[in-house]
């Protein structure tokens, strides 16, 4: 292998309130949690290492691998805060940026804004040119325009130029022209071209990606300079490996020239995490929910890879680059209940957020939420609030509910904060309902990984409302994006839309496009140290039938493209089609559209050592509580997860606390404890 | 802490405030799920990628329980189509299995590419098996026949050239396509195979929720869930009557009109009179226009459809849509006129056309009820156009439909958007380089059209101007458009926008082409649709210097326009800031 440097293995997430580092050694898992520093997050990384060196005791030169999921472009497109940028387009095309797909955000509100333009009309610029639908030359570039813009754009501030020209995914020379006459003409900024960013077929989709590249590259750039030089001084070896929103990890380099690639990078490996133990245990087909204090991310895994969209939006805006796709809900452990004029019980999508929280708190929250009526129902332990500094105070809660629930609907206490998890669980199952079938699956045949603060002690209940026979919660739950940065393949995605129909597609034209992309990934891949034989290559094509907009990835064979190679394709896509859409017709005429390589440099995976308790379930045992389950009490165990053996196996109801958060067993569930620490609670048949 | 659950409950008929929730998101769920679904397994891109459709269930008398619509037009039209289909099949002629379809604008539907399929919905009861509820889809299909390609003829002067009249009819008995229904249907259509394939996805739709309606009625018994659906709807109709009560009680007017039919009758009158008598409210279309001999007529529904938006945008759009929260809306149309027009009329445009004015008029006379969601008048068209023609390509037909956006009208809260689909309308575009792949068009220019926005302290949203060239052949282009003559309204002291524009450009010559119209292109015509602007809100003296200063810089108003309107020297300004 290439890592021969050192032994130790390192994941840095960062999250909203703290930055979590994962070591590996050994097989052994660590993890260590320092508070974010968002004014200078590489800081909180920093100290993050300093604390796994302190607790776990390697030295700097051990670290042979260095992964990080970084927030820093996903926090500049949702704060606005990006490189002053212009974009170049074709002539009579500057605003397309801005129009989008002339649809409106929301159909009935009034007050709804249009997102911002990523590069407003003054530093929107048009060059004479045109190409045509095959990128043949029909305008040609008129020079004299690229002069006049190189002029405006040396007297003013600019940073980073996008240059998006239409039908560039064809022919890219003119882009490549303009740039470099910019450059000439003495422009010195960063330059993104739509042509090497997302060339693909959709001039909003692929200006927007271009333009928020564009806008993020100096962001990107400043960052991972800070932090590679904060890393060599503390004298690590490792490259940096950045997480990209596809899933994949990326050598540092290859980010700051594609920020846009990173824009859902925790979230991803967060996913990949939840993949990885899922697998683990011989479950390939999973939900899971990521669920904390504001809102639940929501993601399926299809055949143990999480599956990935190129519609994901981030901010206001639609992301057209590959990611995993994350779907988020407002509703988290924080989210306030209240009573609407019809006197209907709602929840959220308000939260009481970090501050002031949930009334248990004791920070000043004086609105009822998740959190308060979990606690009132015995399913938080109101001293493990003081392990955070924080008094649980169970009177102030009780009061609130009263008066703010309770009382106006005329219910009990308990009927109240019971209505107040039903009401937010009826939420989360309509998203995981819709998340499902949107893509054409049953929810009954997936297992749900559940993991952040909030999502096991909600996980059961929605399984059980959905059918769902399996939950999963892993012994690192609230740490399971820095886990997923260790076991990730780096990955290289090209792609170049060829619009043609598919008795048109030359075999060798297509071979030679794989050819190019082949070509580059082994070259970025071997710059990321990996040898041949650990680099896997996947071709795959985008197909529709002619005269539809939407298209299904086809996997194509290795090996050169021939006639059979299509043929092959346009089967699997009828059966795709057949598959996802519930019909096909095998006569219709098809039409290829893009064509994709994915470049993976294996990464070898930690083998992780089971924990080494032993003992029986019910020594693990810490107290007995009384807790309600839909009305009615239970004396219920609770087990210290820490002190869970391996294979130890027992029925609800029960609560098992420990490992960042708390597990609620329903009555009519089981539960045992996997030989890697996961929870696997099943309800009885 | 005591007690078996039974303890906690309410009186065993009242639904508490839990169960309504819980229940009201389960059914929320199966229209989203059934939409989602439809979505997905439609077959054309008018579904898949313009969602054009709209999926509600209905309890078992018909009245609406929820509703996923993508398409505001749809929002309260589809209870019409549901009420027709039991009027023409009673519940006791019904088994289950069984489908009923309708598209007839005067029996149920909107306009005839709208088809909708209606779905009773069986559980076992005590005495056997009993209607608990229907299921209903509505999707735009691509084409329905008439006389021409795509089905939105501007020309028409009968619903007969319109496409095939469908009256509610089983297309499905007792889980079977019905096949000589069917291929009546299909023989009438341009693309049949097509329309099989949506109508299979139509089907599926309400499959889904026949089954999820059918968990429902297992988990908390037929009786307990019927009771916890009239909830439903009570408690949307209290919370519209919260909303409607906050208003001032009186009968507020306002008049606007439609340019012309496209057969010579021109200034078209739409007169609403709203009044607010409590909790209720009354829009009375007294004063407006006999039905007309062009296509812009709208039936009922349609006129119902816009009446509930411009409510739902007043009031508060959080309240769910169904039966409860228009039962304190009362409408009265006359019959015989644009906004209820009785057989044989032409109705294609009275979904895409008279249903924006119906807008216009009800948000014009409420504008002074509602001072904190007045809005100045949107750019009210859709903006149609129609191209059809062989590819010279592969010498194969082609059609292509788009509609076009313009400007939001200006708020209260800020400016009016720029260049968006406006109030019942909400598709997206066709990318350029798409449209360029597909058809043998180009587009050589799409951006704002500067200084169309009505001015006013807030300012109306601009209008687009999208220029097509027809490539190597000889096209058919059609046009349906309104707002070229009469502007989009401003509120408040804020001006008019600017009204709709469209050239053909030939040989470098630029000539008018009528807004409701059809003609013959060479190739290298382009035409160029310039859509309205909004109008303005308030004065425009109240302008912030600002704003009028970032308009200048960005190029959306000109100097000239600046000075005129706004009295604002550029020069003067600038060398006051020095």
């Amino acid at each position: 292998m290439s890592n021969t440097i050192g032994n130790c293995r390192l994941g840095v997430d960062i999250g909203g309130t703290f930055t979590d580092v994962v070591t590996v050694r050994d097989g052994r898992l660590h993890v260590a949690k320092t508070p974010s520093t968002p004014e200078a997050p590489d800081e909180g990384v920093m100290d993050g290492v300093t604390k796994s060196q302190n607790d776990v005791g390697f030295r700097s030169n051990a670290v042979g691998f260095f992964a990080h999921g970084t927030t820093v472009a996903t926090n500049a497109v949702l704060e606005r805060d990006w490189a002053e940028t212009a974009l170049i387009t074709t002539d009579g095309f500057r605003d397309v940026l801005e129009i989008g797909r002339q649809a409106r955000p929301d159909i009935y509100d009034f007050d709804v804004r249009e997102p911002v333009p990523i590069v407003e009309r003054d530093r929107r610029f048009e060059i004479t040119e045109r190409l045509d639908e095959r990128g043949r030359v029909e305008t040609p570039l008129e020079e004299s325009t690229v002069d006049a813009v190189a002029a405006e754009l040396a007297a003013s501030n600019i940073d980073s130029v996008a240059i998006s020209l239409l039908f560039s995914f064809e022919n890219d020379e003119h882009e490549r022209r303009i740039r470099d006459r910019l450059q000439n003409a003495g422009v010195d900024v960063s330059y993104s071209l739509s042509s090497e960013v997302l060339p693909e077929i959709r001039e909003y989709e692929r200006t927007l990606a271009t333009s928020l590249n564009a806008a993020l590259k100096p962001v990107m750039d400043t960052y991972i300079g800070r932090l590679e030089s904060s890393i060599d001084d503390r004298g690590i070896p490792a490259t940096m490996q950045i997480m990209q929103s596809n899933g994949g990890i990326i050598g540092a380099e290859r980010a700051r020239q594609r920020p846009i690639n990173t824009l859902l990078s925790g979230p991803a490996a967060g996913v990949q995490g939840a993949a990885h133990v899922a697998a683990l245990d011989g479950i390939d087909d999973v939900l899971t929910m990521d669920m904390g204090g504001t809102s639940c991310d929501v993601s399926m895994v299809r055949d143990g890879d999480p599956l990935v969209s190129t519609e994901v939006e981030v901010g206001d805006y639609p992301i057209g680059v590959p990611m995993i796709s994350v779907h988020t809900i407002g509703a988290g452990g924080g989210s306030i209940a209240w009573i609407d004029d019809g006197d209907a019980l709602r929840v959220g999508p308000r939260s009481a957020g970090a501050v002031p929280g949930p009334v248990c708190y004791g920070r000043g929250g004086d609105e009822p939420t998740v959190t308060d009526a979990q606690l009132l129902l015995g399913r938080l332990d109101p001293d493990a609030f003081l392990a955070d500094e924080l008094e649980a105070d169970v009177d102030r809660v009780e009061a609130v509910i009263e008066e703010r629930i309770a009382g106006p609907l005329d219910m009990g206490l308990e009927a109240a904060a019971q209505g107040i998890l039903d009401v937010a669980n009826a939420n989360m199952e309509r998203a995981l309902r819709v998340v499902s079938v949107e893509r054409g699956y049953d929810p009954r045949e997936f297992g749900l990984v559940a993991f952040g603060g909030a999502g096991p002690l909600h996980a059961g209940a929605l399984a059980a409302e959905l059918d769902i026979p399996r939950v999963l919660v892993p012994r690192t739950a609230g740490v399971l994006s820095a886990l997923g940065l260790l076991i990730t393949d780096l990955i290289h995605d090209f792609s170049t839309s060829m619009v043609r129909r598919l008795p048109d597609v030359s075999p060798s034209e297509l071979e030679s496009v794989f050819a190019g992309f082949e070509r580059d990934g082994y070259e970025r891949l071997a710059g990321e140290g990996r040898d041949d034989d650990e680099i896997e290559l996947e071709r795959s094509v985008d197909l529709r039938y002619v005269g539809q907009s939407f298209e299904l990835t086809i996997p194509l064979s290795n090996g050169d493209v021939t006639a059979e190679t299509l043929e092959d394709a346009a089967e699997r896509f009828h059966g795709r089609h057949e598959r996802r859409y519930g019909h096909a017709s095998p006569s219709a005429p098809l039409e290829l559209v893009t064509v994709r390589l994915r470049a993976r440099g294996l990464v070898d995976t930690p083998d992780l050592v089971a924990s080494e308790t032993d003992g029986c379930a019910d020594e693990a045992i810490r107290q007995q509580r009384d807790v309600v389950y839909d009305g009615t009490v239970y004396e219920t165990n609770v087990y210290d997860r820490d002190r869970l053996p391996v294979d130890a196996s027992f029925d609800g109801p029960a609560i098992v606390e420990g490992g960042e958060s708390t597990v609620v067993i329903r009555p009519e569930q089981h539960a045992t404890v996997d030989e890697y620490g996961s929870i696997i609670v099943e309800t009885d048949q | 802490m005591s007690g078996p659950p039974e303890t906690t409950d309410e009186e065993s008929t009242g639904v508490d405030a839990v169960t309504l929730e819980v229940i009201r998101n389960a059914c929320t769920a199966i229209s989203e799920e059934m939409n989602a679904n439809l979505i997905r397994t439609g077959y054309s891109p008018n579904i898949k990628e313009r969602r054009d459709c709209s999926c509600a269930i209905f309890d078992a008398d018909g009245d609406m329980i929820s509703q996923a619509e993508n398409m505001p037009v749809h929002l309260g039209a589809m209870p019409f189509s549901v009420a027709a289909a039991l009027e023409r099949y009673p519940p006791e002629t019904l088994s289950p299995g069984d489908a009923i379809m309708v598209n007839d604008p005067f029996q149920g539907g909107a306009h005839l590419p709208d088809l909708t399929l209606v779905t009773p919905v069986f559980a076992e009861a005590d005495d056997g098996e009993t209607i608990i509820a229907f299921a209903a889809n509505r999707a735009h299909h691509a084409d329905v026949g008439g006389s021409t390609a795509g089905s939105v003829a501007a020309d028409s002067t009968e619903i007969y050239q319109e496409g095939v009249r469908i009256p509610p009819v089983k297309l499905f008995e007792g889980g079977d396509v019905v096949e000589d229904v069917m291929d009546l249907i299909l023989a009438n259509v341009r693309t049949p195979e097509e329309r099989r394939g949506d109508l299979r996805a139509q089907q599926a739709a309400n499959e889904t929720a026949r089954e999820r309606l059918r968990d429902l009625a297992d988990k908390y018994g037929i009786e307990r869930l019927g009771d916890a659906i009239s909830e439903i709807q009570d408690y949307s109709e209290r919370r519209m009557q919260t909303e409607i009560a906050q208003l001032p009680d009186g009968t507020y007017e306002f008049a606007d009109v439609l340019d012309d039919d496209g057969q010579g009758n021109d200034t078209i009158p739409i007169e609403a009179a709203v009044t607010i008598d409590g909790d209720e409210i009354l829009v009375d279309f007294d004063g407006t226009a006999a039905q007309t001999a062009g296509a812009v007529n709208a039936v009922f529904a349609v006129t119902a459809s816009a009446t509930y938006y411009a409510v739902r945008c007043v009031t508060d759009p959080d309240i769910p849509p169904n039966e409860g929260a228009y039962r304190p809306i009362e409408i009265e149309a006359p019959e015989g006129t644009v906004v209820n027009a009785s057989p044989p009329a032409a109705v294609v445009g009275g979904n895409l056309e008279v249903s924006q004015r119906v807008t216009d008029v009800i948000l014009g006379a409420l504008a002074d009820v509602v001072p904190d969601r007045a809005i100045a008048a949107c750019q009210g068209t859709m903006n149609n156009i129609t191209f059809g023609g062989v590819d010279p390509r592969d010498d194969t037909p082609y059609a292509f439909y788009e509609t076009q956006g313009g400007g939001f009208g200006g708020r209260s809260s800020g400016d009016g958007m720029d260049g968006v689909h406006v109030h019942m309308s909400n598709t997206m575009n066709t990318p350029a380089e798409v449209l360029q792949t597909a058809y043998p068009l180009s587009v050589e220019r799409y951006e704002y059209r500067p200084d169309s926005g009505g001015a006013g302290h807030h300012r109306g949203g601009l209008g687009l101007r999208r220029d097509i060239r027809v490539r190597d052949h000889e096209a058919t282009f059609s046009l349906l458009a309104d707002r070229r003559t009469h502007p989009p309204y401003g509120i408040n002291g804020g001006s008019d926008g600017t009204v709709g524009d469209d050239k053909l450009i030939r040989d470098g010559d630029e000539r008018d082409i009528d807004p409701k119209s059809t003609h013959t292109l060479s190739s290298d015509d382009v035409v160029s649709i310039r859509t309205p602007g909004g109008g303005g809100f308030g004065d425009p003296a109240d302008r912030d210097l600002d704003a009028i200063r970032r308009d200048l810089e960005l190029g959306k108003l000109s100097a000239e326009r600046a000075q005129a309107q706004y009295g604002y020297d550029h020069r003067e300004s600038e060398s006051d800031d020095a």
